[in-house]
């Protein structure tokens, strides 16, 4: 340890700029990570902070909750047999303020007030205890349109207006934000653009992982990670950038492993002399292996602070969200790809003859 | 009589040429006491660096044998060759070979068994070199001579029953060179150490006890 130090500090300015290109990319990484959570949250996090364990879709919707269909009574049922169960009904259309012909994208999440699908506002009253006609609680993303409690948006098209009681906090559903109005309000919707609407849910959310009695000739019960992974395109975007990452974090370590290979044989002869003098080669590789530790932990640790000091003054719209586990996991693979890749100079020095040391220096 | 340190027994070692074997060293036996400083003079390719290898542990004969200190070390393994390389033995190269990244006194603390601290003080040793202050230099500022005299003191830090060095003052001048070869002289006779040197320079061999010389393969004693 100590005399990798006294090594990396004599080569200063080798290692300094072999850390800034590390730095370099390992701050992409992370920032590529902190995106993909932040995309996948774009996605999902209506779904993802909901306070439900599995949701009953119809059985040939394949888990897409916004083209399933389920019938009335079967919450009726749900709820006899004990469990606590809620209507929920996904619906992505435009609001707008009224007179304005500015159209904003809305996804409903149209609920029972007061249940557990309700969630928790951050500002305003919740649907229930608005005493307005028409309630809505819009994601707090509608406060960058100089949306705010007391405001009334329309519908463009029917022209059925809602009144904001309140914001909620990261509720996003396939890129759209959402606004939480109850099943009431959103039959009265279809109704205006279909006058032969029958009420009907699109899924029934059910707290607890207890397998629900239902006919599963028609029904499905498919757990929150599963209802998530079928939102269109949250695979697809996720795959691309984990992917992306880990090219990233491999090629990353591959470059440390590179950069010490290069000085591994630059110093052929220096290891050379050190095992004719009597020090192992396991001596020896502890030796690189401690660089590299320093080098990518060094690096690993910067990048860190970077991306989270940055990610502290992003703008509240960009999709970035760095969750500290999955930062430190991405770094932790870093460091250990890292040290296996420096065991390719293991090898080497390994090998080396210290025959090497006696005679003249040419032969580095 | 003092203790024969070093005993070399019949060693032949021969290099392929080809389909044919080049013999280097044809049954060469040596034996170097305490306190004696030996010198190996000879042409170019005679074999000198071969020999040195060979009782240096760093090279294996084909044939014969190898004690150090009384104790047959012919065929140990690898990892105890490196072992009694670091504590029995202390090398001084042509080039000083010194680590770069080093201070004097890291130089000699990276290769010093820990359980020796005491015996051989590197304080002591940089005196008697006269190289005090290149304790805090790095190789790299310090001159030819005092590098060389790094390179010895480093030899010397873990109490080593011999030494070898091979040509250890070809890189410096006549002046600093024979310096060199008194300073190592003095840590032998000092320290009670057996001593090899190879050697081209001629006006140097005064500072030794005795002269062999390898011709044809074969080691010979020449004073
Ligand atoms: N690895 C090897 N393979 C084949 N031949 C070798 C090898 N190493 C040395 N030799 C040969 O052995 C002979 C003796 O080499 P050695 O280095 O011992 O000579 P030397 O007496 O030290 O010469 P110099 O005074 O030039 O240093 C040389 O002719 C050399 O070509
Ligand atoms: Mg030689």
């Amino acid at each position: 340890m100590r005399y990798a130090w006294k090594e990396i500090t004599y080569e200063k300015r080798k290692y300094i700029l072999i850390e800034l290109l590390l730095i370099l990319l390992m701050f992409m990484v992370l920032f590529l990570t902190g995106l993909a959570s932040g995309l996948g949250r774009d996605v999902s996090s209506a779904i993802d902070t909901m306070d439900a364990d599995q949701f009953i879709v119809d059985e040939s919707a394949e888990k897409l909750i916004t083209v399933s269909a389920v019938e009335t009574g079967l919450l009726d049922k749900l709820r006899s047999d004990g469990f606590e169960a809620a209507p929920l009904d996904i619906q992505r259309m435009h609001i707008a303020r009224p007179g304005s012909s500015e159209k904003l994208d809305i996804t409903y999440f149209a609920i029972e007030p007061g249940s557990f699908a309700e969630p928790e506002v951050t500002e305003g009253s919740p649907l229930s205890e608005s005493g307005a006609g028409h309630p809505i609680l819009l994601d707090d993303n509608f406060k960058a349109e100089g949306i705010s409690v007391g405001d009334k948006v329309v519908d463009p098209a029917s022209g059925y207006e809602f009144t904001v009681a309140g914001f909620v906090k990261d509720r996003m559903y396939c890129h759209s934000s959402v606004g939480y109005i109850s099943g009431d309000c959103y039959t009265e919707l279809r109704l205006a653009y279909n006058p032969m609407y029958q009420t009907e849910y699109h899924a029934i959310a059910v707290k607890g992982d207890k397998a629900p009695d239902i006919d599963t000739e028609k029904y499905e019960a498919v757990s929150k990670h599963d209802i998530i992974q079928k939102i269109p395109s949250y695979t697809a975007e996720q795959m691309t950038v984990t992917m992306i990452v880990w090219v990233l974090v491999i090629v990353s370590a591959v470059i440390i492993g590179i950069f010490n290979y290069i000085m591994t044989l630059h110093k052929r002869r220096q290891f050379g002399v050190m095992k004719a003098i009597g020090l192992s080669s396991a001596e020896l590789a502890g030796m690189v292996i401690c660089e590299v530790c320093i080098i990518s932990v060094f690096a690993g640790a910067v990048s860190l602070a970077l991306t989270f000091g940055m990610a502290a003054g992003m703008p509240e719209k960009m999709p970035f969200f760095l969750e500290v586990p999955n930062a430190l996991i991405v770094t932790a693979a870093f460091i250990a790809i890292s040290v296996l890749s420096s065991l390719i100079s293991v090898v080497n020095i390994s090998r080396i003859d210290p025959m090497i040391a006696i005679g003249g220096g040419d032969n580095e | 009589m003092s203790e024969i340190l070093l005993e070399l027994k019949d060693i032949c070692k021969s290099y392929p040429d080809g389909s044919e074997k080049r013999v280097i060293l044809d049954n060469v036996s040596l034996s170097v006491q305490a306190g004696e400083f030996a010198a190996v003079v000879g042409p170019s390719g005679s074999g000198k660096s071969t020999l040195l290898s060979v009782a240096g542990l760093l090279l294996s004969p084909d044939s014969g044998s190898i004690l150090i200190a009384g104790k047959d070390v012919t065929g140990v393994s690898k990892k105890e060759r490196t072992h009694i390389r670091r504590r029995q033995i202390g090398f001084v190269f042509q080039n000083h070979n010194l680590i770069p990244f080093l201070k004097t006194e890291d130089q000699l603390a990276f290769v010093q068994d820990k359980s020796l601290k005491d015996k051989i003080r590197t304080d002591d040793l940089l005196r008697e070199l006269g190289i005090e202050k290149c304790r805090r230099q790095y190789p790299s500022k310090m001159s030819g001579g005092e590098r060389q005299r790094a390179a010895i003191a480093r030899a010397f830090v873990n109490d080593p029953d011999i030494i070898f060095a091979d040509e250890p003052t070809a890189s410096l001048d006549a002046e600093r060179g024979r310096a060199v070869a008194e300073m190592i002289r003095a840590e032998v006779k000092r320290r009670g150490k057996a001593a090899v040197m190879v050697t081209h320079d001629t006006r140097i061999l005064d500072l030794t006890d005795k002269v062999y010389r390898i011709e044809n393969s074969r080691l010979v004693t020449e004073r």
